[in-house]
């Protein structure tokens, strides 16, 4: 059975001003259990969109979305977030942000605070447990906001674009890294991104989505030996990646033409 | 028009509710006239020719004390802005003046020019030249580095392009400090005119509630509170218009 | 030789570091010459412009004889006290507005046409209403620093990024926890800077209260001593009130540092 079941939803953003637009259109998709399912899509194609309706910070308006066969009703500690701009609260240290997610569930403290610790050693922030956010680079704050979503142990995670903000060096580090966690503690995990090697690499399958309205135009699957070195040159990864690449391209190319219809029009989101 | 009637419409509300708070006898009518006797008292300062009187006082002070304080605040953020040693030894008097409640110059400017249209004037050209100055020098040292370098490569020299970059792309700063200025300006205005002053709108309210005339006194308030109002409404209406044009 | 005039460069650096910081007081000090030049050379009379010696020499009698540390602790409480309530006030209706629509809709052109407005001229009402005393002085304070507050607190409040929401939701947060845990801490930066506008506001308006009304203070103070046609008395008023007004500003700015910490703007320098 499909752990979390997304069925014929609908989506319209409304901006509070300009026109409302239609995201998502029908769209269907199921995630197993433990796999690794990454969301590729060009610009505004509501993959975003997507994740929030599935972590329950938009509400479902057409269709219905379960999870273990419960329909979602809002946010909750099942589905841990991680946002491409980190939403690191910036008036808490690491560990302070570390902390909040395990204080709002009933455990010791002294259990808290060892989890809080196993969490910033495990993302490689040990002897930054103290510092604020507007300290650390880019690289360390995802690896704080993802110790902090993974400290409170969530079913699934949901990962929107996190590395986009990255530079391309620090990019693959945790890429690696956070496929080295998921090997070691598998979960559930919906990955959003336009990048299609990073997809390829880190997912078990792939989900391509259509330029907006989005609905999904192709499951490929991805599962293969991902510690294999060099695997970014190797012949049934770059096959994977052309494939994707393929399909990927015409819905960019839709997307690039209504984006300039858009601009005169409502204001429109971005993914 | 009718989004601003319902921005607007609490006020109204307030009107009305002042009118029935009075008429129903619920606080004594002198502390709080009607709001109907208020505006026939405005009528009847207004036939006698003591607002039009004191008020024409009152922004002739205000504006010309404004418009020297504009123009020099702004002149001298600017230079301030552009050349280093000004910079150095004015900025630390800019940073030591700049805390100090303007207010304290009422009685030195009374002492100065005494009660009439020069110590008010002198007082807000003093006490708004601040604001402008800093807007000015803000806005201008954010001058887009990389303006300032493609018109000297074009030859252009430096009041040249003085002119033709720095000061316009310090004009949403300065702009904002002119803003703060003018509403400084009214409340300078009005205090140093209920203090020292012969004439004037400020002095009307003083000398109006000195003779227990309140219906008057509150008719006068709500113009000059009403000016002030107006008076930014308007200002920014300039700016969207000037802002405008220059893009 | 390279050594050498490695060495004369960092001499010019220094010596030009040295300058750059010496600047302040330089300033000041060619500003009380100046000062000393134009009352010492008789082109105003002493009446018009008494020389730094008078003006300083008053503020210490005042000092030593007690009335200033009297005048001076008079004002601060007017202007602290009301600008406590109008932070206070001011914070909590920012919230009542963000949260509540109605409220939103009844004091928005309150506060939007307020704020232009010289609420000074409301004082001789305020006066009418609730007599010569402090009570007085504080409401007017509250009247006039208020608004900023209000006006930062929406602006802070409207600025706290979704994710940051979310994310607490994420975790099992409570709308309540959201507000005072999130909302609260997100929106400080923008909060502080509105308490550093209604500050200065708060010490102007004190100060007018005081030249209006008397009842001793430092507006009052000078007040009198114009009255009685002393110019020192009213040029050390001045300085006076200047100081109050500096050593005000700087304690809330460092008090923002602190607070603030955090914040990115912690790690730059500071402008004027």
């Amino acid at each position: 059975m499909a752990q979390i079941v997304v069925e014929r939803v609908r989506h319209t953003y409304r901006p509070p001003r300009g026109k409302p637009v239609l995201a998502l259109d029908d769209i269907s998709l199921e995630v197993r259990e433990r796999e690794f399912l990454a969301l590729l899509g060009p610009s505004g194609c509501g993959k975003s969109t997507l994740l929030y309706l599935i972590g329950g910070f938009l509400p479902v308006e057409g269709g219905r979305i379960a999870v273990d066969g419960r329909p979602v009703a809002g946010p909750g500690p099942d589905r841990g977030i991680v946002f491409q701009h980190f939403a690191l609260f910036p008036w808490k240290t690491v560990r302070g942000n570390v902390l909040y997610g395990l204080e709002r569930q009933s455990m010791p403290r002294a259990e808290r605070e060892k989890r809080a610790q196993d969490f910033i050693d495990l993302v490689g922030l040990t002897g930054f447990e103290d510092s604020f956010p507007s300290h650390l680079s880019g690289g360390m704050k995802q690896r704080a906001a993802i110790a902090r979503t993974l400290a409170f142990d969530p079913k699934i995670l949901l990962m929107d674009e996190p590395f986009g903000a990255l530079d391309a060096q620090t990019r693959h580090l945790m890429q690696s890294e956070l496929l080295g966690i998921w090997q070691r503690t598998p979960k559930t995990v919906i990955f959003v991104t336009h990048d299609v090697q990073e997809a390829v690499y880190l997912a078990d399958r792939v989900a391509v989505m259509s330029a907006r309205p989005g609905h999904i135009k192709a499951v490929v699957d991805t599962r293969f030996d991902k510690n294999e070195s060099n695997i970014f040159r190797a012949k049934h990864f770059v096959d994977k990646v052309d494939e994707l690449w393929g399909l990927v391209r015409e819905e960019a190319i839709k997307a690039q033409g209504s984006a300039a219809q858009a601009t005169n029009g409502a204001g429109g989101e971005s993914s | 028009m009718s989004s601003a009637l319902i921005r607007y419409a609490p006020l109204g509300l307030l009107a009305i509710a002042w009118e029935l708070i009075a008429r129903l006898g619920l606080v004594s009518s002198s502390a709080l006239p009607p709001l109907s006797k208020v505006v026939v008292s405005w009528f009847g300062l207004l036939q006698s020719g003591e607002l039009v009187t004191n008020g024409v006082a009152s922004l002739y002070r205000g504006s010309a004390g404004l418009l020297l304080a504009v123009v020099i605040g702004a002149a001298l953020g600017i230079v301030m802005a552009w050349w280093r040693p000004v910079n150095a030894l004015v900025s630390p008097l800019v940073e030591m003046f700049y805390p100090m409640p303007k207010s304290a110059l009422i009685p030195v400017t009374a002492v100065w020019l005494g009660f009439g249209d020069g110590s008010k004037i002198l007082l807000i050209f003093l006490g708004c030249m601040l604001p402008v100055t800093l807007g000015a020098f803000n806005g201008a040292r954010a001058s887009d580095r990389m303006l300032v370098w493609s018109a000297r490569s074009m030859g252009a020299s430096r009041p040249r392009m003085l002119w033709d970059v720095v000061v316009p792309s310090a004009l949403p700063e300065m702009l904002n400090g002119i803003r703060t200025a003018i509403a400084l300006a009214f409340i300078l205005l009005v205090s140093s005119e209920l203090i020292v002053a012969r004439q004037g709108l400020g002095y009307l309210i003083g000398y109006l509630g000195a003779d227990g005339a309140y219906a008057p006194m509150f008719a006068v308030v709500l113009t000059v509170a009403f000016l002030g109002f107006a008076a930014d409404r308007l200002y920014m209406q300039v700016v969207r218009r000037v802002l405008a044009w220059r893009d | 030789m390279a050594r050498l005039e490695k060495g004369a460069a960092a001499l010019r650096a220094r010596s030009g570091e040295l300058a750059w910081r010496a600047a302040p007081f330089l300033s000041v000090a060619l500003l009380i010459a100046a000062w000393e030049g134009v009352s010492a050379s008789g082109a105003v009379t002493a009446f018009m412009l008494p020389g730094p010696a008078r003006v300083f020499g008053r503020v210490w009698a005042e000092a030593v004889s007690g009335d200033l540390w009297i005048n001076v602790g008079l004002t601060l409480y007017r202007a602290l006290a009301g600008f406590a309530i109008a932070a206070l006030a001011g914070v909590a209706l920012g919230f009542a507005m963000a949260r509540n629509r109605l409220a939103h809709w009844f004091f928005d052109p309150i506060i939007s046409a307020g704020f232009p407005m010289p609420k000074i001229a409301f004082l001789p009402i305020v006066i009418l209403w609730l007599g010569l005393f402090d009570v007085s002085k504080i409401v007017m304070v509250s009247l006039d620093a208020v608004f900023p507050v209000v006006t930062a607190t929406l602006v802070g409040i409207a600025g706290v990024e979704r994710e940051l929401l979310w994310s607490a939701r994420n975790m099992g947060a409570k709308e309540r926890e959201v507000l005072w845990q999130i909302v609260l801490p997100a929106a400080l930066p923008q909060i502080m800077t509105g308490l550093q506008v209604a500050l200065p506001i708060a010490l102007i308006v004190a100060v007018v209260t005081e030249m209006v009304m008397g009842g001793y203070g430092l507006g009052a103070a000078t007040m009198t001593a114009w009255r009685f046609a002393n110019s020192a008395g009213v040029f050390a008023g001045i300085v006076e009130i200047a100081a109050v007004g500096f050593v005000v500003v700087k304690g809330m700015a460092m008090l923002r540092r602190r607070l603030l910490l955090w914040h990115p703007e912690a790690l730059e320098p500071s402008t004027v």
